[in-house]
C-alpha cells in the first residue's frame, strides 16, 4: 500500500517537473505577462556586500511602518477644528471644549483597541525614518556615491529628506494639541517673516488668519495624500535609478570600475533584506510598546491664549529651533515696514543655505576636483580628507543647533543660568565646527599613513601544548579584508530556456 | 576707456562697501527705533480681602480665620509665638534682623527681604518648603531642597512674625474632595504651564532663576505658592477664587504627581528632546547594529 503511494507520488513530482508547483504556477504567468525574462534579470541582480549598504532599507522598511500604521490612524482620527465637549475615557479632561481632530486623538489613545501602540508605532517610526535617511545619507556623502553618474540620485535623495522632514511637521501639527499647536504659531510666524509677501503667503498657506479652522483640514490632505504620493514616486525613482546604474561597491579583490561583485538579488539579498524588514518592523513595535512618545492628553487641547514652557519640536526639526533659539535679536523696523531678521535668518535663510549646500555638493565638488569620470567604485572616506572633514563641519553644526534647542533643558539639568548656557550655545555653535574641520584632516591623513588602518584585526588563537607551553597563532585575516572568491553564485534557473526560433525569409524575430 | 574702466570698478568697490556699512547701519537704526518702543507698564496689587463665607474673629478683633468649602485659611496658634521668636533669632535674624524688618545687625538695607506684614502662608510656604534658612543667602533665587526645620517651626515662625503685624494670606488647608480636576487642568494650562511646563516639571528660566518641579509637593504648599507668590512667581489673588485654586491643586496632586499615563516609560518628561534621543540613539542605534549584524554575513 505505501509502495504504491510513494510511487504516485513520485509519479506526480515528475508531472509537475523539477520545481514543483511553484515552477509551474510561474510558468503560466510567463505564459500570459512574459514576466520571464525580467523576472530572470531582476533576482540576478547583483548587490554588493557591505552592512552601511543596507542602511537605505532602514528608512525604506520604516515608510512601510508609517504606511500601515498611518492607514489604521486615518480610520479613526477626525480632521476637523469643529469644536466639540470632550466626554471620553481620559477624566482630567472631561467636559472640556476641544477640537475634534484633538478629541480623536485622545480616542484613539484611551478608547480604539492598539489605537496607542499604532499611534506610537506611527511616531516612533517617523523619528527612525528621517534618522536612518540621515545616517545613509551620511554613508553616500563620505563614500562619494554621489559623484557621476549619480548625482540626480543624491538630488533625489536630498529632495526626500526635505519632503520627510515637511511631512513629519505636518503630521506632529494634527493632533492640535497644546504642544503642536504652538508649532503651527511657529510655522505661521515664519511664513509672516518673509519680506512684503510674507502676510499674503501666510493667509494662502493656512487659509486665512492664525488660529484657524482651515489649518487642519489642509495639513491633513497635504500630510495623508498629497505629501506621501510625491515622496512615493521619488523612492520609486530613487530605487529604479540605483537598480539601473547598479550598486557601487568598496575597492577589493577582483572588483572594478567595470564589474559588480556581489550576492545576487535571489535568494541572499532577498532573504536578508526580508528578514531585515521584520527586524525593523518588530524593533519600532517593541520601542512603541515599551517607550512613551507624545502623551498629548497630558498636554490637553490647543487654545491660542495658552502655552507651556520649555516646547520643542521633534528632533528633526531641532535643528531650526536651535538657530531661532541662538539667534540675535536683529530686526529691522522703519519706512512703516518690520522685517524680522530674527526669525527670516535662522528659519529660512539658514535651513535654504544648508539644502541647497547638500543638493549642489556634487558639481561643487566636480569644480573643485575637475573630476568628470565615471565612480562605481566608492572612497574610502580617510582618502578624500578634505570633502570627509567639509561633511564632518556641516554635520558638527548641524548637530550643535539640534544642541542648542534644548539650551532651557540644559541649563535646568546642570543648574546654571539660562544666558549663560545661550551664549555658551552660540560660540560653539559657531566654533566647534572650525575646530572639527582640521582634526578630521588630521585623523584622516594619520588614518592613510597607517599601513593596515580600518582593517579588522583578527583574533590570536592561544593553544596550550602537551609540555604546557603557551602558542598563540593568528587566524586568517576576514573574508572582506582579503578579497573575495569571484565564483559568481549560481542562481536556481526556475523558467527552462526555450530554444529560439529560426529565422525564415525576411521576417525578423525579436525577443520579448 | 582707459579711464572709465579703474572708475567703474572704483564705483562698483564704492558701492559694495557701502552696502556693507549701510546694512548693519540700517539694522541698528531699526533696533534703535525698536529700543524707543515702550510696552504699556502693568502694575499687580493685592486684589483685597478674599470673598469668603466664614470669618472667625478672636477678642482683638483680628481675623484668625477665614474661608469656604474649598479652603480655609487659619491663622497659626499664638501659643507657638514664644517658640517662634527663639527659632527666629537662631535661623533667620542673621539677615532679616531681629524685628524681622530685613535690617541685619551691620545695618545693611535693601539687600534682604522685610517680612513684616507678608502673611504667615508667606512665612509658612519659605521655610516649609525647604528653601529657607537658604543654602547662599547671596544665591539670586533660594533653591529647594530637605527642609532644615518641621512643619510645626516653620508655623512657629509664621505665628511670631504674624504677631509683629497680623495680615493675611493666613495658612491654608485645602478640601480636596470639592475640586473639579477637569477645570484644574485647564486653569493650568492657562496659568502655570507657561513657566511649569504643561507636564509640570519645572525649567530653567531666563538669568539663573527656575520654575521648580512639581512632582512632589503637598497641597497645602501648592495653595500656599498660588496665593503668596514666592520669588519669581506671580501672585494670584483677585483672578483665581478659591474655587479655582483649588481646581488647579486637585490637578497638581493628582495628574501632574500621579499621572494616568499609558504608554510605556515617560522619558522623564523631557519631550520631544528624550524623544529625539532615543529615537536616534537607540531606535537608529540599534538597527544599524542590526544592519551591521546582517550586512556582514555573507
Amino acid at each position: 500500500m505505501s509502495e504504491i503511494t510513494a510511487t504516485n507520488k513520485r509519479a506526480r513530482r515528475k508531472a509537475e517537473g523539477r520545481y514543483g508547483k511553484v515552477g509551474k504556477a510561474l510558468n503560466e504567468l510567463d505564459d500570459r505577462l512574459g514576466v520571464a525574462k525580467g523576472g530572470r534579470t531582476f533576482m540576478d541582480k547583483i548587490f554588493p556586500d557591505h552592512w552601511s549598504f543596507m542602511l537605505g532599507e532602514i528608512v525604506l522598511y520604516s515608510f512601510v511602518i508609517l504606511m500601515v500604521t498611518g492607514v489604521f490612524l486615518t480610520f479613526y482620527f477626525i480632521p476637523s477644528s469643529a469644536i466639540v465637549t470632550y466626554h471620553g475615557a481620559y477624566l482630567p479632561l472631561d467636559g472640556q471644549k476641544v477640537t475634534q481632530a484633538f478629541s480623536s486623538t485622545v480616542n484613539i489613545s484611551f478608547a480604539v483597541r492598539g489605537g496607542l501602540l499604532m499611534r506610537q508605532m506611527h511616531h516612533w517610526a517617523c523619528d527612525i525614518f528621517v534618522g536612518a535617511m540621515v545616517v545613509h545619507m551620511a554613508r553616500v556623502f563620505f563614500t562619494g556615491a554621489f559623484r557621476k553618474p549619480r548625482e540626480l540620485n543624491w538630488n533625489i535623495g536630498v529632495t526626500l529628506l526635505t519632503l520627510a522632514i515637511t511631512n513629519g511637521f505636518l503630521g506632529y501639527s494634527l493632533p492640535d494639541d497644546l504642544v503642536s499647536g504652538t508649532g503651527i504659531r511657529i510655522a505661521y510666524s515664519i511664513v509672516l517673516s518673509i519680506p512684503f509677501v510674507g502676510t499674503y503667503l501666510a493667509f494662502f498657506i493656512f487659509g486665512g488668519n492664525f488660529p484657524g479652522t482651515s489649518t487642519i483640514p489642509r495639513f491633513y490632505i497635504l500630510h495623508c495624500l498629497i505629501v506621501p504620493l510625491i515622496i512615493i514616486g521619488l523612492v520609486g525613482a530613487h530605487l529604479f535609478l540605483l537598480v539601473r546604474q547598479k550598486h557601487t561597491q568598496f575597492p577589493g579583490e577582483g572588483r572594478t570600475e567595470k564589474n559588480v561583485v556581489g550576492s545576487p538579488m535571489f535568494p541572499v539579498f532577498m532573504a536578508k533584506t526580508t528578514g531585515f524588514l521584520f527586524i525593523v518592523g518588530g524593533f519600532t513595535a517593541l520601542l512603541s510598546a515599551f517607550a512613551q512618545i507624545n502623551p498629548i492628553w497630558q498636554f490637553g487641547p490647543y487654545d491660542a491664549s495658552r502655552i507651556s514652557y520649555a516646547v520643542q519640536p521633534d528632533w528633526y526639526m531641532g535643528f531650526l529651533d536651535g538657530a531661532l533659539r541662538i539667534w540675535p535679536s536683529w530686526s529691522f523696523h522703519s519706512f512703516g515696514h518690520t522685517i524680522p531678521f530674527e526669525v527670516l535668518v535662522p528659519a529660512l535663510i539658514l535651513p535654504g543655505i544648508i539644502f541647497t549646500l547638500a543638493a549642489a555638493w556634487p558639481i561643487i565638488e566636480r569644480l573643485y576636483t575637475k573630476d568628470n569620470e565615471i565612480h562605481h567604485l566608492l572612497d574610502r572616506p580617510s582618502d578624500r580628507p578634505k570633502r570627509t572633514a567639509a561633511g564632518v563641519s556641516v554635520l558638527a553644526f548641524v548637530t550643535m543647533l539640534f544642541i542648542a534647542s534644548s539650551t532651557d533643558v540644559i541649563a535646568n539639568f546642570f543648574h546654571i543660568s539660562l544666558n549663560t548656557v545661550l551664549w555658551l550655545m552660540r560660540v560653539t555653535t559657531i566654533l566647534v565646527p572650525i575646530i572639527v574641520y582640521p582634526i578630521t584632516y588630521k585623523i584622516c591623513k594619520e588614518m592613510q599613513a597607517v599601513h593596515g588602518a580600518g582593517k579588522r584585526k583578527t583574533p590570536n588563537i592561544v593553544s596550550r601544548t602537551v609540555e604546557g607551553e603557551y602558542v598563540a597563532t593568528p587566524t586568517p585575516a576576514y573574508q572582506d579584508d582579503r578579497g573575495h572568491d569571484l565564483e559568481a553564485t549560481a542562481v536556481p534557473t526556475f523558467i527552462e530556456v526555450e530554444p529560439e526560433e529560426p529565422n525564415e525569409g525576411g521576417v525578423r524575430t525579436v525577443d520579448r | 576707456m582707459g579711464l572709465t574702466t579703474p572708475l567703474m570698478k572704483r564705483l562698483a568697490r564704492t558701492i559694495v562697501a557701502g552696502m556693507f556699512v549701510a546694512a548693519p547701519g540700517a539694522l541698528f537704526v531699526g533696533a534703535a527705533h525698536a529700543a524707543n518702543y515702550n510696552p504699556t507698564e502693568t502694575s499687580r496689587r493685592n486684589a483685597g480681602t478674599p470673598n469668603s463665607s466664614i470669618v472667625v474673629k478672636n477678642k482683638s478683633g483680628t481675623v484668625i480665620e477665614y474661608g469656604n468649602q474649598y479652603i480655609t485659611y487659619s491663622a497659626p496658634s499664638p501659643k507657638l509665638d514664644g517658640l517662634g521668636e527663639a527659632l527666629f533669632m537662631e535661623n533667620c535674624a542673621s539677615c532679616h534682623g531681629t524685628q524681622a524688618d530685613g535690617v541685619p545687625a551691620n545695618g545693611t538695607t535693601g539687600a534682604y527681604p522685610d517680612l513684616v506684614g507678608l502673611g504667615p502662608a508667606t512665612i509658612d510656604f519659605w521655610v516649609v518648603s525647604g528653601r529657607m534658612p537658604s543654602a547662599n543667602p547671596r544665591a539670586i533665587e533660594a533653591s529647594r531642597r530637605l527642609p532644615r526645620l518641621t512643619p510645626n517651626q516653620a508655623l512657629a515662625i509664621a505665628a511670631w512674625v504674624n504677631s509683629l503685624a497680623p495680615s493675611i494670606p493666613l495658612v491654608p488647608t485645602p478640601h480636596l474632595a470639592n475640586a473639579n480636576v477637569s477645570d484644574g487642568a485647564a486653569l493650568f494650562a492657562l496659568n502655570c504651564a507657561s513657566c511649569h511646563t504643561i507636564e509640570g516639571d519645572g525649567d530653567a528660566l531666563a538669568s539663573s532663576t527656575f520654575s521648580p518641579s512639581l512632582r512632589n509637593i503637598p497641597a497645602f504648599q501648592v495653595v500656599e505658592a498660588i496665593r503668596t507668590g514666592p520669588a519669581n512667581m506671580p501672585r494670584f489673588t483677585g483672578n483665581l477664587s478659591d474655587q479655582q485654586v483649588l481646581d488647579v491643586t486637585k490637578y497638581v496632586t493628582t495628574e501632574i504627581q500621579h499621572p494616568n499615563n499609558p504608554g510605556g516609560f515617560g522619558l522623564g518628561g523631557l519631550g520631544p528632546v528624550a524623544e529625539g534621543f532615543v529615537g536616534l540613539l537607540l531606535g537608529v542605534g540599534v538597527l544599524v547594529l542590526v544592519c551591521y549584524w546582517i550586512g556582514e554575513r555573507s
